[in-house]
């Protein structure tokens, strides 16, 4: 063949596989190849059932609808008839079906030998911790990140039978509110009708995101403002940036961090010289505290508002008919108790105690793991105290410390330094689902099944108007080899001669549903719905608990407790003031955003995305700050700091944000993550490490809201 | 003579062009569809026909919605098996697939694994219900007629079956009836 003849037959080859199907088919094909890898998960093909259960992510306390194919779950959502949910669901318990196969799941026990934790089997684990408690005797201790579920009566049982006090609650909300709660002389739980309210002053406390049951207090909003209908429900909120809650508020008032109880107490002495009383115990007590430390100069100078702004709050409060304050801290922990004990007041002052959209007293829970501790006793113990007093060794650390779901090498303020206080700890045992930072640095892992992988139980999570009890049963067999953290410690207990009353925790679900029968209730749902019981609407024909937490539902009673003790003599504590300035002359306003992740859970995979290019990119977060901050300190968009306080510093950008009050540097939580996974991980900085830990005035018990910070 | 050669040289090149243009073409059109797909047969060799004529059967009898809406797609041997529980010891080549259904799958407690002439991607949601308005056959192969179910031919590339719809598909009929072409409708 000559060269002509072979161009030719090229050419014409070409020519003709041009119009032939080949070079596009290939193509097209090869494009459709490269998104159908072999590991890529598929849809399992089948019927659809939905499966009631529970989510603990966070602490809304929404009961949950599983949808599984074929066994397997594959979406949750809110459940309809559950009343802490209503068909709600938050940005982190949507991810309770994917968080099963998370790449952080821990897969096996755990146990340290060197720098590494290495895989041993279950057997080996027990004998291991029984061995070490053994050891440890009475010096034991341990803390639960769960206040809802009786897990905790099983660790505070063990604790107690050890021979120790050292049970201990992660900081949070409740936990302050608890307190403070105690401190006026409550009895049992507060609750807030919230459905009721037609007035819902929220001072610091992020109804809507962090504080409390937050998707219920989301939906009783919605309910109350239909789209075009008439406005049942208004909600102004005071807190020191316009984030989501704010923007959805009627009216957003701007207020310092930390000086929520200013503000509130500030409110009362308006109240109090337009004529409001309480009528009850400790009023005048009261008065003159709040006269002497909240006069509206004082006000002003600790929140920033005028006298006139304080006045108009008032105002509103008086004039409407069902009013309800909440206060709080504006991130979820470390407000301390006077900012809840203020708003308390505030309440009691508008007469709201035991009134249709007011406060109720809510029973606890009724103990049923033998020696258990009390609620009020585990109050009582403050686990920052505690680690700061080991850090600087004026308290030994325990020779056993357990760590149930809670994740405290990550989540206390002060991180570095409390890090180092658990290093002093002797033997480090992490009851966790997740290789969070806590199980990363423990001493033996030991994997809990997820919520939908368990038993688990829920009694009346903190905001809710009423109580409820919600039991969730297993969806799915766990996923990896995990064993819930009860079972494990009744095992142990028993093998160390401790009895607690109980083989199994399903058991003491079982005798805990039975004890609540005292309270008389219903199964909630559409037709019998708690706040409306409240108020006399409907009447449920009573329930036994154990018929409705087997049928998925929540249990409600509508039970309360004396009240008469409650007094306003300790509801103002300390003065007004102004932040304090100095070296440190900025106030930091945390940010708590669900979708980034809670103190107990790093950011969840299918939530990345969620998180926007002015919040965290390339490895680095943002700070916010307005324009005349961040001008003052020279300082502006996009450009890096370093935010310093006195117990460490964190790095960052600088992002504008003109809805951030002035003198304030707003930093979201949940990021700096070194556990978890690579979805969590080198993401920014951990903001924990620079909230500051003082003695709240007045109380002398750690408070972190309001720490000062410097751009150095 | 310079003349000559290039006439023959030219002459040269046309031929070989169209032998190489032919081939491509026969190779392109014929040979290469046949290697791109592989032939696969249904595991159970299902009657329609009879099912439909014989039985009386519809195709939403077997190829139902569920509660909520969803396509169930194909049956289960479950339910398969709610009329071939027992073996019927026939002769015939109807007889002797069934017979071999209920012992190999039915009393097995195994589930077919049904080949699907039109299985679309996880990231397509396609709703049934929503076309219920049209015929089966509008989109699907007519298996409702066959005695002997067709071959499926997968794509050795991306293994898709042969009758697998295109995206193209779905929105030229979406257009022509004024549907709502946007991504959200199908990639939800």
């Amino acid at each position: 063949m000559g060269r002509r003849a072979f161009i030719g037959l090229v050419v014409g080859g070409t020519a003709g596989t041009l119009l032939t199907p080949i070079p596009w088919k290939l193509t097209d094909d090869a494009s459709i190849w490269s998104q159908n890898w072999p590991w890529i998960p598929r849809v399992p093909n089948g019927d659809f059932e939905l499966k009631p259960s529970l989510s603990k992510l966070d602490n809304s306390g929404v009961g949950v609808n599983v949808v599984t194919v074929k066994g397997r779950p594959c979406a949750v959502y809110g459940n309809p008839e559950h009343p802490l949910s209503r068909g709600g669901i938050s940005s982190l318990a949507v991810n309770e079906a994917e968080l099963l196969y998370s790449p952080s799941r821990v897969q096996s026990p755990l146990k340290r030998e060197g720098d590494s934790l290495i895989p041993i089997s279950w057997d080996d684990a027990k004998a291991l911790l029984a061995e070490k408690l053994k050891a440890a005797g009475s010096d034991v201790a341990c803390v639960s990140g769960d206040d809802t579920g009786s897990g905790t009566d099983v660790f505070s049982a063990f604790v107690a039978a050890a021979g120790s006090k050292l049970c201990f609650y992660m900081p949070a909300e409740q936990v302050d509110a608890g307190r403070a709660w105690q401190r006026l002389g409550g009895q049992g739980m507060v609750g807030y009708d919230i459905e009721n309210a037609d007035m819902v002053l929220a001072i610091g406390a992020d109804i809507f995101e962090s504080w409390g049951t937050h998707v219920r207090n989301a939906q009783a909003f919605n309910k109350a403002n239909p789209m075009g209908g008439e406005q049942a429900m208004r909600v102004v909120y005071a807190s020191p940036i316009k984030n989501r809650g704010a923007a959805v508020a009627d009216a957003w008032v701007p207020v310092l961090p930390g000086s929520e109880a200013a503000l509130a107490l500030g409110i009362a002495y308006h109240l109090i010289q337009g004529g409001a009383t309480s009528g009850g115990p400790g009023f005048e007590a009261f008065r003159s505290a709040v006269r002497s430390g909240y006069s509206p100069e004082k006000v002003q100078q600790a929140t920033g508002l005028t006298p006139e702004q304080v006045a108009d709050l008032a105002k509103r409060l008086a004039s409407a008919k069902r009013p309800l304050v909440i206060a709080g801290s504006s991130f979820g922990q470390g407000g301390g108790q006077n900012a809840v004990a203020a708003g308390l007041a505030l309440n009691l002052l508008l007469g709201r105690l035991n009134k249709a959209g007011g406060i109720y007293a809510l029973p606890e829970a009724p103990a049923v793991v033998q020696g258990s501790m009390p609620r009020r006793q585990i109050l009582a113990n403050d686990f920052v105290d505690y680690m700061l007093k080991v850090g600087a060794e004026q308290t030994k650390a325990p020779a056993v410390l357990l760590a149930y779901e809670a994740n405290p090498a990550y989540a206390l303020p002060q991180t570095e330094l409390m890090a180092q206080a658990l290093d002093k700890v002797g033997f480090l045992v992490s009851f966790s689902s997740f290789m969070d930072e806590t199980a990363a640095m423990a001493d033996l892992v030991l994997p809990t099944p997820l919520v939908m992988e368990r038993t688990e139980d829920m009694y009346t999570p903190y905001g809710s108007g009423w109580v409820n009890y919600t039991v969730a049963t297993p969806v799915i067999a766990p996923v990896f080899d995990a064993v819930p953290a009860a079972d494990v410690l009744l095992q142990v207990a028993s093998g160390l001669g401790h009895n607690l009353g109980f083989e199994s925790f399903e058991d003491v679900v079982k005798a805990k549903a039975e004890a609540l029968n005292a309270m008389g209730g219903f199964a909630a749902g559409a037709k019998a719905e708690p706040w409306k019981v409240r108020v006399g609407g409907g009447a449920p024909s009573s329930s036994g608990v154990s018929d409705a937490v087997q049928a998925g539902k929540a249990w409600v009673s509508m039970a309360t407790v004396n009240a008469s003790g409650l007094s306003l003599a300790k509801a103002a504590a300390g003065q007004a003031a102004a932040p304090a300035g100095g070296e440190f002359p900025l106030v930091l306003a945390p940010l708590f955003e669900l979708n980034v992740g809670s103190s107990k859970v790093a950011i969840p995979p299918h939530n990345v995305s969620t998180i926007r290019d002015t919040e965290a990119a390339n490895g680095h977060f943002f700070v916010r700050m307005n324009s005349a901050t961040a001008s003052k300190y020279g300082t502006g968009q996009g450009k890096q700091v370093t935010i310093a306080s006195k117990t460490g510093s964190i790095k960052a950008r600088v992002s504008i944000d003109e809805g951030v009050m002035d003198g304030v540097v707003a930093a979201p939580l949940g990021f700096g993550h070194t556990a978890w996974d690579k979805f969590a991980q080198n993401k920014g900085d951990n903001v924990s490490k620079v909230l500051t830990v003082a003695s709240e005035p007045g109380v002398a018990a750690p408070f972190w809201a309001g720490s000062m910070v410097k751009i150095a | 003579m310079v003349q000559q050669n290039a006439s023959k040289e030219s002459g040269g090149f046309i031929l070989f062009f169209l032998i190489g243009l032919v081939g491509a073409l026969a190779v392109g059109w014929l040979l290469f569809p046949a290697l791109l797909y592989s032939e696969k047969q249904q595991p159970i060799a299902f009657n329609h026909k009879a099912h439909v004529e014989n039985a009386g059967m519809a195709c939403e009898d077997c190829h139902s919605y569920r509660e909520n809406g969803s396509f169930a797609g194909l049956p289960t041997t479950e339910q398969c098996a709610e009329c071939h529980m027992d073996v019927t010891g026939g002769e015939t080549p109807g007889e002797k697939e069934i017979d071999r259904f209920v012992t190999e799958y039915v009393q097995a407690g195994k589930q077919v694994d049904w080949l699907v002439y039109q299985y679309q991607p996880d990231n397509v949601y396609f709703s049934h219900i929503a076309h219920d308005g049209f015929a089966c056959a509008e989109c699907h192969p007519d298996v409702g007629n066959s005695e002997v179910p067709p071959s499926l031919y997968r794509n050795r590339i991306t293994g898709y079956s042969k009758n697998t719809m295109k995206m193209w598909q779905c929105e030229r009929c979406h257009a022509q009836l004024e549907t709502s072409n946007g991504c959200q409708v199908c990639h939800k």
